[in-house]
């Protein structure tokens, strides 16, 4: 039986498969449909300093392979979280990484602290990238900010810190070597690409915040490419997310040289597929005839 | 949440027409078939490919038994509008879908008195389930929920644009104490007009008056049926419709606006697993 774990520097993983924020719940959505036993980990949907209420609907909308979403970090603030959700989440038998999404660098700092009360929780992921709200997606696009956040939420917790990029920007690796060098011990990408949905015949947006954020299978390519750029050329451990919906896509993600991979959208229409991919992953790994899947991380051939 | 729910494979069994464009459609599937209750619903993908992508949800219609007795399969009606019915349209027995549930609340267990259904459009599938359940003559779920009292009587008001696109009723015709009342937009069959105006005499009438009033249709018209069963102080749920991606809670994109204490008074929350059952006195309706 091969060996599935993984370490991403401080964080180490039972296997590589981890499902994506915002695509999950807070797990007990999930519950009917996976085992979380099986899964390398767990990421709940995203926590702000104070209950938000989120966008006006429609929230999301259907796009050729592919799926826009405008939810605008709906959540009810983290001490809620902290309240309701993180006890349950903490007694599954999977590594849980919070995330995490501040309008500054004090509120990312401030939400580190707390959480970095919970010794059980296996991380944090910073959501430097939602392009659905202010604030968000700005610390993304620029290296000196992601310096700055990465870096203080290192200094104000002992977690294991994971940066999540986003795509829209021109140059992605520049802002995961600024992650790597404020002490990121892995950066996740990609988040969604921004995108637009229209209505023409009635002249409207079809999603009440008028754009949102592309996901799903039509992005897979555009995310393998970041994926690569970024394992090449900066010296962290990448997480591959982009519309993972198969074992051959998970394959794809770890030869181009993700560590670990998040299923996102994939969730929605195979609640169940997370759990299914990681008994699938180990045929794959032994059919190749490794021991180990770390030995088929980053093996692309240049050609 | 809903730890009953699972994922699998349903066959299709047989597909017959209703209306233009309306179709019922049966899906072998037990695990579902012998736990949902009266307006849960499931989402259905077509498998293999990723256009369509995600899921549908779909209200229960009924429940199909087999000779012993035993929930085997889950009925669903639906009219084509999309890239997912246009694709159902097209099929005739023995294909395979993915699908996941019961989701949702369900319609509650009804109470003894006259139970008015009000459905607009493709709005009135759930209400099969529901009259069968409020008569007394099937029950729903694993155990099955107990009805304490049955319902003295269930009308169906049902309005609908046109004519041609009025469902056939036959499936509703063994109902003990059932009656149905129709409305069409163009007056083209029952009474013209909308059917809140159906509803508006059964309101006002005392031998009518209802105990309940369930609806499920276009927002416009349950917007008017909650109006006016609050003008005349009937209880009243509505089943909502709100684009979803999972149907079990996980994207929060089904969101409606729900009454609470806090600022500002109401908040957005999940219709598939909230819902889509609400009583219309809890939504604030835009």
């Amino acid at each position: 039986m091969a060996d599935l774990r993984v370490t991403l520097n401080r964080l180490s993983l039972r296997n590589p498969i981890l499902v994506a924020s915002g695509t999950f719940g807070y797990a007990r959505e999930m519950a009917a449909y996976v085992d979380f036993g099986r899964i390398g980990g767990v990421i709940p949907k995203t926590i702000t300093p104070l209950p938000r209420m989120g966008n006006r609907p429609p929230r999301t909308v259907e796009t050729a392979s592919g799926m826009l979403n405008s939810i605008g970090l709906d959540n009810d603030g983290l001490e809620a979280f902290i309240e309701k959700h993180l006890g349950y989440l903490l007694t599954l038998e999977t590594a849980v990484i919070a995330n995490i999404a501040g309008r500054n660098t004090d509120e990312f700092v401030e939400m580190a602290r707390r959480l970095g009360e919970f010794q059980r929780l296996a991380g944090l992921e910073l959501n430097i990238s939602c392009p659905n709200v202010s604030g968000g997606v700005d610390y993304g696009t620029d290296p000196t900010l992601t310096y700055e956040v990465v870096a203080a939420v290192r200094g104000a917790c002992e977690l294991p810190v994971i940066a999540k990029l986003t795509p829209n920007v021109t140059n992605i690796t520049t802002v995961a070597a600024a992650a790597a060098e404020a002490g990121a011990d892995a950066v996740s990408l990609v988040n969604t690409f921004q995108g637009m949905a229209i209505d023409w015949r009635r002249r409207t947006p079809v999603l009440g915040n008028r754009i949102g954020g592309l996901s799903g299978p039509a992005i897979k390519p555009l995310a393998l490419r970041c994926v690569w750029q970024v394992a090449q050329s900066v010296p962290v451990p990448v997480i591959g997310i982009g519309g993972i919906q198969s074992i051959d896509d998970v394959m794809e993600f770890l030869v181009a040289g993700a560590s670990a991979v998040q299923i996102g959208t994939a969730n929605f229409y195979n609640p169940g597929l997370s759990s299914a991919l990681v008994e699938e992953l180990e045929k794959t790994v032994d059919a190749e005839g490794c021991e180990r899947v770390v030995d088929l991380v980053g093996t692309l051939k240049a050609s | 949440m809903v730890p009953t729910a699972v994922e699998c494979t349903g066959r299709v069994v047989e597909q017959a027409p209703l209306a233009r464009d309306t179709f019922r459609l049966r899906l072998e599937c037990p695990e579902i078939a012998e736990q949902i209750v009266p307006g849960q619903f499931f989402m259905i993908r077509i498998p293999g490919g990723s256009d369509p992508l995600l899921g549908r949800p779909f209200a229960l219609y009924d429940v199909a038994r087999d000779a012993d007795g035993r929930a085997v399969a889950i009925d669903f009606v639906y009219h084509v509008i999309g890239k997912v019915t246009g694709l159902l349209a097209g099929w005739s027995g023995g294909e395979r879908v993915e699908l996941w549930g019961p989701l949702g609340n369900g319609f509650p267990v009804p109470r003894a008195g006259h139970l008015v259904c009000v459905g607009g459009g493709i709005g009135y599938t759930p209400f099969l389930a529901v009259a069968r359940e409020a008569a007394g003559q099937r029950r729903y779920g694993n155990p099955g929920r107990a009805v304490a009292e049955k319902a003295s009587r269930v009308t169906l008001l049902y309005g609908v644009q046109t004519r041609d696109v009025r469902a056939d009723l036959s499936d509703f015709a063994d109902i003990p104490r059932f009656s149905h009342r129709i409305s069409t937009d163009d007056g083209s069959e029952g009474r013209a007009g909308f059917v809140t105006e159906l509803l508006r005499e059964m309101l006002t009438d005392e031998t009518e008056r209802p105990a309940a009033v369930y609806c499920c249709g276009p927002e416009p018209m349950m917007r008017a049926t909650a109006a006016l069963c609050a003008e005349h102080e009937a209880p009243c749920w509505l089943s909502l419709e709100t684009p979803m991606a999972c149907g079990f809670g996980a994207c929060f994109s089904c969101v409606t606006r729900v009454r609470v204490d806090e600022d500002p008074g109401w908040d957005y929350r999940r219709t598939c697993v909230e819902g889509p059952v609400f009583s219309s006195a809890s939504l604030l309706l835009e």
